[in-house]
């Protein structure tokens, strides 16, 4: 078989670096680079855009463009969080899972395969409904499920980890489990790890953007999501007003994603032992 | 093979089990109890005598096990349960919106799978070249577009500046046709919707074919037919594409069980009667009960996809049943 033929140039992944970079210092720096306090009736409601709004106003006179800075906040913050939590969960299942090997290996992949057969979004707006409206339900809710795919990953790099000599040494010399596991196997997967928790991150925007849009977001916290939840409320799709009002929010979202997903690859295509070419 | 079907199988029932007890448990954890959630804001305001006999109407007041089997019990005999918000057997509801559903994300399934396989085979056939990069990219692109916005902007290009499509719903307002201009009336008001989930779902098969595609073209077998003289156009459609549509197979087969879950979002912004929208209007009602059915017969249905992908794969690829008895 010729050799997989992956490794893009990484130009792609400095991009969406770039992309990162400037929505990370746009969330810094909202409050100063925002004209209006987004939860603050600034003007009347659906203004088309004018020199004071450049985004207009939203149906009850907040200004759309403060609105969309401080959603960067949110949305970056929601799905970062729900990576991390979902990263966590999935780094240890899957360090328990690969180096003790076993029953314990066998339990614990048949907890993933569950995992990823149960249909995601429905669930999640399922448990989002009961637990009701909040940041840390929903990030809880997204990292709680997400773990499976990262494990399955960390996992299989553990496998291939434990048999090398440094980690039979550690062993040898009567290195516990614990010890060995975060001096010498964690180490060793944590470019890996970097890579799944920037896809988890890219796949928990979409999904918190979801959940903000059927309505089960904070209602404190205005994340992009939620923007659309009320610019599809009052039908702004079908006025005129879909161009400034549903079109940024939808944008920086797309926007967000694709920055995560390309950093992603490209560091999956760097350091997951199963893309390089070869074996 | 039995023995990894019998695996399979074991696995879907365990994730069927732990749906169903999420189902059980999730009313009965929650603060307020279950009568908050069935009763909804009416619970607060109910005397506690009548709060009482309604907890003993419904079985409530007995031990969880009892309420266990008799939850499982009615589910058995098709009983999904009564949306106190609608008035109306769950079951009824379910079955009026289904078809709308299926109608939808399975055409859109059609329409995605039969454009990633072609685009995914151009793509690994000109591998390394600009028209890959940019097929992969742009591909990569619209997958991370949020659909509903997806929707949202197709309908206000489409629909309201071109006016080529209706802006929403299924039929036109007081359309009275019958046959096939009313299926015809019905395919206009569908296109958006098709076109917007077949968009987001391009990447994921698109991705396959070209992969797939793109190991095949480095086998032997391939390389032989060239050196023989085969034209370039046949080796890659009778002799690489074949084999490469496999795995795609399983992707379409895995994809069915997605035909009743895919279109939770989508079906909101085109208002069309399916179970997607079904679950967005239960949210807003906070009608449990009809949220948790929803979610009982998606994960049905995922599970019924797996299974299918697990049963035709051997079908298709020889290797594989003989791998898998040996």
């Amino acid at each position: 078989m010729l050799k997989r033929r992956r490794a893009r140039s990484p130009a792609l992944g400095l991009v969406g670096a770039g992309i990162l970079l400037a929505l990370g210092l746009v969330a810094l720096l909202a409050p100063w680079l925002s004209p209006y306090d987004p939860h603050h009736r600034a003007s009347r409601p659906f203004l088309p855009p004018s020199a004071g709004h450049p985004l207009g106003t939203n149906d009850i006179g907040q200004d759309i463009a403060s609105e969309l800075i401080h959603g960067t906040r949110v949305s970056l913050l929601i799905g970062v969080l729900a990576a991390a939590v979902a990263l966590s969960l999935g780094t240890l299942v899957g360090l328990v899972a690969g180096y003790y090997g076993g029953p314990v290996d066998v339990l614990l992949m048949r907890l993933v395969d569950v995992v990823l057969v149960v249909p995601f979004l429905p669930l999640v707006i399922l448990l989002a409904a009961y637990l009701g409206p909040g940041m840390w339900n929903t990030v809880l809710v997204i990292g709680g499920l997400a773990w499976a795919r990262p494990a399955r990953v960390i996992r299989s790099q553990v496998m291939s980890l434990r048999s090398r000599c440094y980690v039979v040494a550690s062993q040898a010399m009567g290195g516990r489990p614990a010890h060995v596991l975060s001096g010498h196997v964690l180490p060793g997967i944590m470019p890996l790890a970097l890579a799944q928790f920037v896809l988890a991150a890219s796949h928990g925007i979409l999904v918190e953007a979801s959940l903000s849009f059927l309505g089960l977001g904070d209602p404190v916290r205005k994340s992009w999501g939620s923007m659309l939840h009320y610019a599809q409320l009052r039908g702004a799709f079908l006025t005129g007003a879909w161009r400034w009002w549903v079109l940024p929010a939808g944008l920086m979202i797309t926007l967000t994603t694709l920055g995560f997903t390309l950093v992603g690859y490209w560091l999956e295509e760097r350091f997951d032992p199963r893309l390089r070419g070869g074996r | 093979m039995r023995r990894f079907l019998a695996g399979r199988l074991v696995q879907y029932a365990v994730v069927l089990w732990l749906a169903l007890t999420l189902n059980f448990l999730l009313p009965r954890l929650m603060p307020g109890g279950p009568a908050q959630f069935l009763l909804g804001d009416e619970a607060g305001r109910l005397s506690p005598e009548l709060k009482a006999a309604i907890m003993s109407e419904l079985g409530l007041d007995r031990s969880l096990g009892h309420q266990y089997l008799a939850f499982l019990g009615r589910l058995a005999r098709g009983d999904l349960g009564y949306s106190l918000a609608r008035g109306e057997p769950i079951r009824k509801v379910v079955a009026d919106r289904l078809p709308w559903t299926v109608l939808l994300t399975g055409s859109a399934l059609v329409v995605a799978t039969w454009a990633g396989v072609a685009l995914g085979t151009v793509a690994a056939w000109r591998r390394g070249s600009r028209v890959d990069v940019g097929l992969v990219m742009g591909a990569m692109l619209l997958a991370s577009m949020p659909v509903f916005w997806l929707g949202m902007v197709l309908v206000a290009t489409f629909g309201l500046h071109l006016g080529w499509f209706p802006l929403f719903g299924l039929r036109t307002a007081g359309a009275t046709q019958t046959g096939w201009r009313a299926a015809l009336d019905v395919a206009r008001h569908l296109a958006l919707p098709v076109l917007t989930l077949a968009v987001h779902n391009l990447f994921g098969t698109l991705l396959l074919m070209r992969h797939s595609m793109v190991s095949v073209l480095g086998e032997d077998f391939v390389l032989l037919a060239r050196a023989k003289g085969v034209p370039a156009r046949r080796v890659m459609y009778r002799h690489a594409m074949r084999n490469a549509l496999l795995p795609v197979a399983t992707h379409f087969a895995l994809g069915l069980g997605f035909v009743v879950g895919g279109a939770t979002v989508t079906e909101t912004i085109f208002s069309l009667p399916g179970i997607g929208r079904l679950m967005y209007e239960a949210v807003l009602a906070r009608d449990y009960p009809v949220l948790q059915a929803a979610f009982l017969l998606v994960t049905v249905t995922v599970i019924a996809g797996n299974l299918l992908a697990d049963l035709v794969y051997p079908l298709l690829d020889p290797r594989v049943r003989r791998e898998a008895r040996a």
